[in-house]
């Protein structure tokens, strides 16, 4: 069988500056092209796992490891997995004000393919992937996230994830804070990126069942206290929404 | 641009004395009022010590130990070139990258060897020269505002300036005239150890519009050298001025500027200094607003890495109701560099009504890098509306962390936050080509040092 596209084994992390452990052992593999589901209640450690995956400096992994391709990707830094393939959809979208969202796109594409992008190549590319998520042209203007509305930075975040085609995409809370209508103009969105990329892994995690509605997985797993406790198919998650987490975690304490 | 004559040996000068002040306005054959005017800044300056760091305003920028003004010689005599190709290679290139401009003048050491005005603007009377030909040439005007906002009272190197200063630039836009783009301004030292000595006047009257770019540069210097400027900027009624000031001298440079502005009834300034070159680099700018329903912004930006040592003092000076001022001042401090903002917002008695606001913000990038801001607020009249603020503070680490995640590397992401940071800065001036021209000055200064 071929390599996972991304093994986590074990994997242990604390919050580096008071040394909280918020993940317990987490163990998880994706295989390109899968579409995995995390789901948990808050303060499970769904998004801390997120972070951890793309190295983000304020947690520490203290056991386990992470693997990309078979790599651990520990001692890379956060640009370096960028690079090697890791996309986060962050479920905050940072603003930063002064850079424009296609100054942020190219400065990127520069960086992972090691050359000065074609500005008219890029300009098309980010138009038409613009149109694709009916955003206006205008936004590529704006500052990155600057004065966005929620849906606005979600979407920003699908039109990163089409520029900059990652092998795995993690999406940390994606629908968190959209109507019904960005929900699927967004979902919308991460399906025609996967239907272009077929190789491409998607980590959904989220809260609610409702984004799965738009987006099938083929694996779903639940996340309580640091740890995945239960991993099961697309059916699982609409379990889930009906009987709510108690109901696994007695389950899994029974 | 015939100001050519013997030129002086260093010897006879460079300690700024009263008989080269006799020399200087002999030799340049000036009129008794100029020679009056520079005999009595020159009785100010040897008057005046040399600042101390008990002043408050020289607090943190301990000029003594950073400057000897005996060790500079006079800046030399420049022979005027036919056109901006004869222009020494440094400036030429600085000439060659700025966008359009109306008009341009170029002062190199001690003399104006450049100007260019098209006949269009002369023909509407738009009066753009050397301040040594206007003096000559149109004594009313420049005795009715030379010397009126910068007085040899404005501090030692006022005085320095007004008793010393030669070539300068001298702009006068008539009533109603109106030019969208920028005039050009360059002053270029061309040698270490010398002390060069420009001066800017710009008269705008009632309903004029007008930009004025004003560019200082060098090479890097092998000896230190000093630049002494002040410029005078009045706005009549309803005038529109737009002036921005970029100093990019080389290494080795101690800049010190003197500048005052006067905005009368319903006229707008917005100014902006930026300052990435020169060893020390210091901007004592005061705007009045002297007549009702006039509005200045004060624009500023600084990055500092190396040594460097910027200070910016500036004065929002309300004297009329009903005005209004904002003032924005960033800076990015890297290595050991250094910056002091201090600024203050002075509504007298009579000025009711007065809308005035300052920000200061601070960018510190590494251990050895400080900024000390201080803001304040002197308020005389109870109806205002009024407000300072002031932070100095590292990078947000969510930013950085954002732009890592997008697989840029971290000296870029840095530089980008820092480029952001000085986004709202630029996007004030209502400049679209020369923000553009800031833009990349900004990058440039960001490239080697993050």
């Amino acid at each position: 069988m071929a390599e996972p596209l991304l093994k986590i084994t074990n994997l242990h992390a604390e919050i580096a500056e008071d040394g909280t452990e918020i993940l317990k052992g987490v163990d998880l593999q994706l295989n390109a092209g899968e579409i995995h589901a995390i789901m948990g209640p808050n303060g499970s450690g769904k998004s801390t796992l997120s972070k951890v995956i793309s190295g983000h400096p304020a947690y520490e992994v203290t056991d386990g490891d992470i693997l990309l391709r078979g790599e651990s990707v520990l001692d890379m830094q956060p640009d370096e997995r960028a690079r090697a393939g890791v996309f986060l959809a962050f479920q905050y979208p940072v603003e930063i004000p002064g850079v424009s969202v296609a100054n942020l796109m190219r400065t990127a594409l520069n960086a992972k393919r090691g050359e000065e992008v074609d500005i008219f190549d890029f300009q098309e590319e980010l138009e038409g992937r613009m149109a694709m998520l009916e955003m206006d042209p205008a936004f590529a203007q704006r500052s990155v996230n600057d004065g966005f509305s929620g849906g606005e930075k979600k979407r920003n975040e699908i039109l990163q994830l089409a520029m900059l085609e990652p092998t795995l995409a993690v999406m940390d809370e994606t629908d968190s804070g959209l109507d019904i209508d960005a929900l699927k103009i967004v979902t919308a969105g991460i399906n025609k990126i996967k239907a272009e990329r077929q190789d491409m892994a998607v980590l959904l995690i989220t809260h609610y069942q409702r984004m799965l509605n738009y987006i099938t997985p083929d694996r779903v797993h639940v996340m309580v206290d640091g740890r995945i406790i239960r991993s099961g198919g697309a059916e699982l998650a609409l379990e889930l929404e009906e009987r709510g987490y108690d109901w696994v975690r007695e389950e899994v304490s029974a | 641009m015939s100001d050519t004559s013997t030129a002086i040996t260093p010897a006879d000068v460079g300690v700024f004395t009263r008989d080269q002040v006799e020399m200087l306005t002999a030799r340049k054959l000036e009129t008794d009022w100029l020679r009056e005017q520079r005999m009595r800044a020159h009785a100010v300056f040897a008057d005046t010590p040399m600042p101390s760091t008990r002043l408050e305003d020289w607090r943190y920028t301990d000029i003594k130990k950073l400057l000897r003004l005996d060790a500079f010689s006079f800046a030399e005599e420049r022979v005027p070139v036919g056109d901006a190709e004869g222009l020494l290679a440094g400036l030429r290139a600085r000439v060659d990258e700025a966008g359009e401009a109306s008009a341009r003048l170029a002062q190199v050491d001690a003399s104006v060897v450049l100007r260019e005005l098209p006949d269009d603007l002369a023909a509407q009377g738009v009066i753009f020269t050397s301040l040594e030909a206007a003096a000559r040439e149109h004594p009313e005007l420049v005795q009715k505002h030379f010397g009126t906002a910068v007085t040899p009272d404005d501090g030692k190197f006022a005085a320095l300036s007004s008793a010393f200063w030669t070539g300068g630039a001298f702009l006068y836009v008539p009533k109603d005239v109106q030019v969208e783009v920028p005039f050009r301004v360059y002053r270029w030292i061309g040698e270490g150890g010398t002390a060069a000595l420009g001066r800017l006047l710009v008269v705008a009257e009632a309903g004029a519009r007008v930009a004025v770019v004003e560019e200082l540069g060098s090479d890097d210097l092998g000896k230190a050298a000093l630049s002494v400027g002040a410029a005078e900027i009045f706005a009549d009624d309803s005038a529109v001025v737009v002036y921005t000031q970029v100093q990019r001298y080389g290494r080795g440079v101690v800049h010190l500027a003197t500048d005052r502005l006067v905005a009368g009834r319903d006229a707008k300034i917005t100014t902006l200094y930026t300052s990435v070159g020169a060893d020390v680099s210091r901007a004592d700018v005061q705007c009045r607003l002297v007549a009702p329903g006039s509005h200045v912004d004060m624009l500023g930006l600084y990055i500092a890495d190396g040594t460097q040592h910027f200070d910016n003092q500036t004065l929002q000076d309300h004297v009329a109701p009903h005005a209004s001022s904002n003032l924005l001042f960033k800076g990015a401090l890297n290595d050991t560099g250094r910056s002091v903002f201090r600024g203050l917002i002075r509504v007298h008695p009579k000025a009711q009504r007065t809308d005035a606001y300052q920000t200061n913000r601070n960018l510190i990038l590494s251990d050895g890098a400080r900024a000390d801001s201080l803001p304040n607020l002197e308020i005389q009249a109870d109806d205002v509306r009024c407000s300072h603020a002031a932070t100095v503070g590292q990078l947000d680490e969510e930013e950085v962390f954002y732009l890592l995640s997008r697989g840029i590397p971290k000296p870029q992401a840095v530089r980008l936050v820092v480029f952001g940071f000085f986004g709202e800065v630029l996007e004030q001036l209502p400049l679209e080509g020369v923000r553009q021209e800031l833009l990349r000055v900004v990058e440039r200064k960001l490239a080697p040092s993050l």
